[in-house]
């Protein structure tokens, strides 16, 4: 494993008595898009807060390669970007005004270099109108272009995807992945989108109540996770027979006017011949992974996410 | 990491590039130039060709008042002596004292500064409030900067509105005057009866310059109390609001609680150093000079580190 990015170690908040985030403790190693997910009030957004500065923490640390937010916070905001919701802009400059206004606290950023982010963007033919003109989607680049200006080791995505369009989320998930891939850049997102969570990250904590709950690399769940295959068919005792006398009852579910069976993909065609060759008459046989989202209520007890 | 100058310029280029910034400074400069017309229209109306006759008027009544009115007390004899010698003053060097000159705008320009501090209060209650408001603030303090420099370079920068506004008060004044009454009263000097009952001259600038530093320091107050406010109510109305009130109420309310010896250690009472000048009385017998420079050395400190404190050690959250 590579050096990490962001290390937090022991992270706490409590505000009037009530802890908000409990002793958080994890390592994101570069180049790595890792996920926060959690019910509302879990304390994502409060831990994100924490790590760049803008909420103080009761207790614990987090060091960005290697520096710590709390005693040394400029050095470590030189190597931190970030999109915080919506990214507001000042709305009475142009696009390139701002990228300048944002490009001059930073040490060696040159002219070419703010061309070359707004090129990569596709934001040249309007960068130099005033932000109040520009859509939403617009703004998002204008937001990651004002974050990636310094070449940041570290991404912070605090909500990136509320309020874009479909569109706009894959566009912004598009540039993560090439950033990640291109610069080497560490992504921490927080998302209340389980499934843009899935497409985006390689890896996502889960926390519940301050507390971290598990961490999973999602590649590997997507590999671990066994497929259910769903069967519909005309005559649901009889399939269930049938099936019994080939797979564990055990795995075996009725829902409704459909069959759930739990096994590998490969069953399909083999479920499907057994079923004709019985004379039932099958309607549709498909199979399902299990989502992020299972897994996810699994964890968390079923409390909805919002 | 970011360096304050340029996190100054960034701060300017917030102030400057917003349409709003240039009606308050286009507001500013067709105030002076109404208030100098007026000046010269009026002085157009009521010419002064027998001025000299006048004077002679006027000595001759002021003499018969010292003469003959026993209610005068000490002050006011002195004044009427003083007057009546700076007239004859006049009348040997034949100077036309209701002639305007040049001087005059700049010196009546400085009746403006509660503008330039009006206006400049406006800024400051925006500056931290509007970040706020805009959203702005997440991305302004996630970068290589602390909040301490943030916050000075905002200050800094907002002091450096009022000084534009000044200097545009001034030097519009002064080009008024000498468009009007031409440039040759530039070495117009300031005539006055010194201790020893002698007539002297007196540099003119010195003096306006002194009436504009009187006006600074409670600009200087007003101004840094708006951007305290500002910090803590994270809200740009409720300190232009708290600011303007403070400033239109707070002279008539310590006037009122004058009789208690408290109202002493109140803002209002020690912002106006003119008091001292002499021909004036402080507001209870016992402020000296010193005090009110204390007291006032005390209030700005503390504008300070307060809104320091609100601006740096509170989350931001939501």
């Amino acid at each position: 494993m590579t050096e990490a990015v962001l290390q937090l170690r022991n992270v706490t908040k409590k505000i009037g008595g009530r802890t908000i985030v409990d002793n958080l403790t994890f390592d994101i190693p570069a180049g790595e898009v890792f996920g926060f997910l959690g019910p509302n009030g879990a304390g994502k957004t409060t831990t994100i807060r924490m790590i760049v500065g803008l909420i103080s923490m009761t207790k614990g640390e987090a060091l960005i390669k290697g520096v710590s937010v709390r005693n040394y916070f400029e050095l470590a905001m030189t190597h931190v970007g970030a999109i915080v919701e919506n990214p507001e802009m000042y709305k009475f400059l142009t696009g390139y005004q701002n990228l300048a206004l944002f490009a001059r606290r930073h040490n060696g950023i040159t002219k070419e270099r703010i061309n070359e982010v707004v090129t990569m963007l596709g934001l040249q033919n309007r960068i130099h109108e005033k932000v109040k003109r520009y859509s939403l989607g617009m703004r998002q680049r204008l937001g990651v272009a004002q974050a990636i200006l310094h070449r940041p080791s570290l991404l912070i995505l605090d909500e990136p995807t509320n309020g874009l369009d479909p569109a706009g989320i894959r566009e912004l998930r598009d540039y993560l992945r090439k950033l990640t891939k291109e610069e080497g850049i560490s992504v921490i997102v927080s998302s209340h989108l389980l499934s843009e969570m899935e497409l985006m990250c390689d890896r996502v904590a889960i926390i519940q109540g301050g507390k971290l709950m598990d961490i999973r690399s999602l590649q590997e769940t997507r590999d671990a996770a066994q497929t259910k295959i769903i069967i519909e068919v005309d005559d649901i005792p009889a399939a269930e027979q049938l099936l019994a006398s080939v797979f564990d009852t055990a795995r075996m579910n009725v829902i409704g006017d459909q069959l759930e069976l739990t096994a590998d993909k490969e069953a399909i065609p083999h479920i499907t011949k057994l079923l004709v060759n019985a004379e039932i008459e099958v309607l549709g046989i498909h199979a399902v992974q299990k989502s992020l989202e299972d897994q996810f209520l699994e964890i968390t007890g079923g409390e909805m996410i919002v | 990491m970011s360096s304050l100058s340029k996190l100054i310029r960034n701060e300017n280029m917030k102030i400057y590039r917003r349409p709003r910034t240039w009606i308050m400074i286009a507001f500013l400069l067709l105030t002076v130039a109404l208030l100098s017309g007026l000046m010269n229209w009026e002085s157009y109306r009521n010419p002064s060709t027998d001025w000299e006759q006048g004077l002679i008027q006027v000595n001759s009544s002021m003499q018969q008042e010292l003469q003959n009115n026993q209610e005068l007390n000490g002050d006011q004899k002195k004044q009427l002596t003083e007057q009546i010698k700076l007239n004859e003053y006049y009348l040997e060097q034949g100077i036309n004292p209701r002639e305007l000159s040049l001087w005059d705008y700049v010196n009546n320009s400085s009746s403006l500064i509660i503008l330039v501090t009006i206006l400049t209060v406006i800024i400051a209650a925006d500056m931290i409030a509007a970040e706020f408001s805009w959203g702005t603030i997440k991305l302004l303090l996630i970068g290589p900067a602390s909040r301490t420099k943030i916050m000075v370079s905002k200050y800094i920068a907002t002091m450096g509105f009022a000084l534009l506004l000044l200097l545009l008060c001034f030097g519009s004044a002064f080009a008024a005057g000498g468009i009007l009454e031409g440039f040759d009263g530039l070495s117009q000097p300031l005539l006055s009866v010194n201790a020893d009952g002698i007539v002297q001259e007196s540099s003119m600038i010195v003096d306006v310059l002194q009436k504009y530093g009187f006006a600074v320091i409670s600009l200087i107050m007003y101004v840094t109390m708006a951007f305290m406010i500002s910090s803590a109510f994270r809200s740009s109305s409720m300190a232009i609001a708290f600011s303007l009130l403070f400033m239109l109420v707070g002279n008539t309310v310590t006037m009122l609680l004058s009789s208690y010896s408290w109202v002493k250690y109140l803002l209002f009472a020690n912002i106006d150093l003119t008091r001292y000048l002499e021909g004036s009385s402080p507001l209870r017998p016992e402020m000296t000079l010193s005090f009110s420079i204390l007291m006032l050395a005390i209030y700005y400190l503390a504008f300070q580190f307060i809104a320091w404190l609100l601006f740096t050690k509170r989350d931001v959250a939501g």
